[in-house]
């Protein structure tokens, strides 16, 4: 088992290397040069910088050759730094890389973890409904529903529910995070964060609830199809006793382990939902920087990412071998 | 009606048959005759139209392709990005006016017209209205689908055929080939997909690709990026299908590579592949127009569905009292992704080989 992990964290690794390395290049040879934009902001601000200051600030910034060797030599520098957990500073936000994805992810982990609730407790009873009434009209309405919720587009659907229930009906703020007229403190303010993200967490339980929905139905009914059930109801055991005793705890072998696989989800942020809202959490945030070709944050961000989804599905391997005692990894 | 209970009928007509006479059977028909075969294409069918959510998935694809491609042919009065100069309305008025004692009278003819008729209400002229800059909702509809679903069709293609030809070598050589090819498809697949997709579009704005093009140069970027997926599946099922008897026989024969991969392994592939294909055809109308929303892939005065709801983030007016606007071409994405859903979870029952419904 150890033996597993350490040779798994090892092609982690060379995963990452070979995700930094494509990730760096792109972003190197993205045209927009934070520099000269800056300079020209500064210009314009009345100061006047002349060709050396330029140079001086490309060198600081570690941009100053553009050619393949540069950009290869960029990427060794910014290696170094990573080896001492050194993600620079951020060009837009003028803070660590660090810092701005800790300060910005609460609120992406608020809205992800609170829908990630929501959404076992719709998507699982559901599911276990329509297995158990296979082919039945509950089946049939359940399934269209969840197709249904699996289609929508996440920027469309966000802005359908932002105009129903902000605009139309005016229950909830259409954006932002806190209310700028007031000035919340304590509890009061703990409230409002709730009141501005209800319709952003209800856009993401609605979009994500069918797939695990699904995923329940067809495990509950690939479990319903085994012998044990047979032998279980010929054993004059009561139907909800076959299902929820029996059957159930075998469907949660592969939630449980999806629940691993999640851990990506719940810190990345959803750029297009917060976008739509303008929430300021770490998927916003990270596309603005994107824009301005912000580049320590971008990498910062990117690297964040796959290390995530890395460990994501490490876990959810670990997971199996720990929920299933049939799995044994080696 | 279930296929099994109907062999007992037909064993017994059989039965009788052979109890008859010899001269008298000579009359009746071929033994085979009497029993119906299915080939399994046939049997295919059979089971995907028997579902009545896949009819309807099926209706709404080809309903929507009849729409895009046919409509603007039908309906000629806009083009699509053609603004409506509003109408001119013509007014006549007599001027008189005197000098020196005569009195003269000109006739003034005054032109007067909105300019651009922008954000119409619909009505028999525009059947969705208008939008901001004149043009027609109904008409950018019909152009807008035209790019997203073949945009994705060509993306699921690339897709599908990229995972085939790797997978499937990796799937049959095995060993370093497979360990170097599965390692780059980690890789790959660790990528995160969106934001890389942001940045390869700024990477477009710089090489001034014009802006009808861009969503292609995305999607292939994007096609590049996805296809281990597909990769992994098919190296899966050939891992387990090179072991069976089918292709030792292959082997013995003395079958070149690529005819045993492509013409032995592949097919017994394609009933997940094509499954997979068609639910994926749904995710990348998806990817297509959460990418043209945020302005990365076509942009305006070309039509988009994502392009044409984009709007709404710049212009909170809209939002909230023009929903002919932004929409129409919202329902359009749901309905192709609810459609693409429907078929491809249909033809998932119908090809499954263990289901005999």
């Amino acid at each position: 088992m150890i033996k597993y992990i350490i040779k798994r964290l090892a092609l982690s690794v060379l995963i990452l290397l070979g995700v930094s390395l494509i990730i760096y290049v792109l972003v190197r040879s993205m045209p927009v040069n934070f520099i000269e934009d800056k300079v020209a902001a500064m210009n314009q601000g009345g100061a006047v910088i002349d060709e050396a200051t330029v140079e001086n600030m490309k060198i600081l910034y570690g941009l100053e050759d553009d050619s393949f060797i540069g950009i290869i030599k960029g990427y060794g520098n910014w290696l170094v730094k990573l080896c001492r957990f050194d993600f620079g500073t951020s060009f837009k936000y003028g803070s660590p890389v660090i810092d701005v994805i800790r300060d910005h992810m609460g609120i992406s982990f608020a809205v992800a973890f609170i829908a990630t609730i929501f959404e076992f407790m719709i998507a699982i009873p559901l599911g276990i409904t329509a297995a158990t009434h296979q082919y039945s009209f509950r089946d049939y309405l359940v399934t269209v529903l969840v197709m249904v919720g699996i289609s929508l587009p996440a920027f469309f659907f966000g802005q359908v529910l932002k105009d129903l229930l902000a605009n139309k009906m005016g229950w909830f703020p259409p954006s932002g995070l806190v209310d700028a007229t007031q000035s919340y403190t304590g509890v009061s303010l703990f409230l409002d964060y709730l009141r501005h993200m209800f319709i952003p967490v209800l856009t993401v339980v609605i979009l994500s609830i069918g797939a695990r929905m699904r995923m329940t139905r067809t495990n509950m009914l690939e479990v319903l199809n085994s012998d044990y059930i047979r032998t279980a109801r010929a054993k004059g055991l009561k139907e909800s006793k076959v299902i929820y005793k029996h059957a159930f705890r075998n469907t949660l072998i592969p939630l449980v382990t999806s629940l691993a696989g999640l851990l990506p989800s719940l810190f990345s942020g959803a750029i297009i939902t917060e976008q739509v809202f303008d929430l300021p959490g770490i998927g916003n945030i990270a596309y603005k920087a994107m824009i301005v070709a912000d580049i320590p944050f971008i990498m910062g961000y990117n690297m964040f990412l796959a290390l995530l989804s890395v460990l994501g599905v490490l876990l959810a391997d670990l997971m199996y071998a720990v929920v299933d005692p049939r799995v044994k990894l080696g | 009606m279930s296929q099994s209970n109907k062999y007992p009928a037909q064993t017994e007509a059989v039965a009788e048959e052979l109890l008859k006479t010899p001269d008298t059977l000579e009359d009746t028909e071929p033994l085979d005759k009497n029993v119906r075969l299915m080939s399994p294409g046939r049997m295919v069918m059979r089971r995907f139209f028997r579902s009545k959510l896949s009819v309807v998935g099926l209706v709404m694809v080809v309903g929507l392709f009849i729409f895009c491609w046919l409509g603007p042919l039908v309906y000629t009065a806009w083009g699509e990005t053609q603004q409506d100069e509003g109408k001119l309305e013509i007014t006549q008025q007599e001027v008189t006016f005197t000098v020196d004692g005569e009195e003269y009278t000109f006739i003034q003819v005054v032109e007067t017209g909105k300019g651009v008729n922008s954000l119409a209400k619909p009505d028999g002229r525009h059947f969705l209205g208008t939008d901001k800059y004149g043009r027609d909702v109904f008409t950018r509809l019909m152009y807008g689908g035209r790019i997203s679903l073949m945009v994705s069709f060509i993306a699921v293609f690339a897709i599908t055929l990229f995972g085939i030809v790797f997978g499937g070598i990796a799937g049959y050589f095995g060993g370093v080939v497979d360990n170097v090819i599965m390692r780059v498809c980690d890789v790959l697949m660790c990528l995160p997909g969106f934001p890389i997709l942001l940045i390869i579009g700024t990477l477009l704005d710089a090489a001034d690709v014009e802006s009808q093009h861009r969503i292609y140069y995305l999607m292939a970027y994007l096609t590049l990026f996805s296809w281990p997926g597909t990769a992994r599946l098919v190296r899966g099922q050939i891992l387990s299908l090179r072991e069976q008897e089918y292709m030792v026989a292959a082997e013995a024969m003395g079958y070149s590579v690529p005819r045993k991969i492509f013409k032995h392994l592949i097919p017994n592939v394609m009933p997940q592949l094509i499954v997979s294909m068609t639910l994926s055809l749904g995710s990348m109308i998806l990817y297509e127009a959460s990418l043209s929303y945020l302005n990365m892939g076509v942009r305006a005065p070309y039509a988009a569905w994502g392009t044409m709801i984009n709007i709404v983030a710049e212009d909170p007016n809209i939002l909230k009292n023009y929903f002919n606007v932004w929409g129409p071409p919202g329902i359009c994405i749901i309905i192709a992704v609810l459609g693409f859903n429907f078929v491809g979870d249909g033809l998932r029952d119908a090809l499954d080989p263990k289901m005999r419904r």
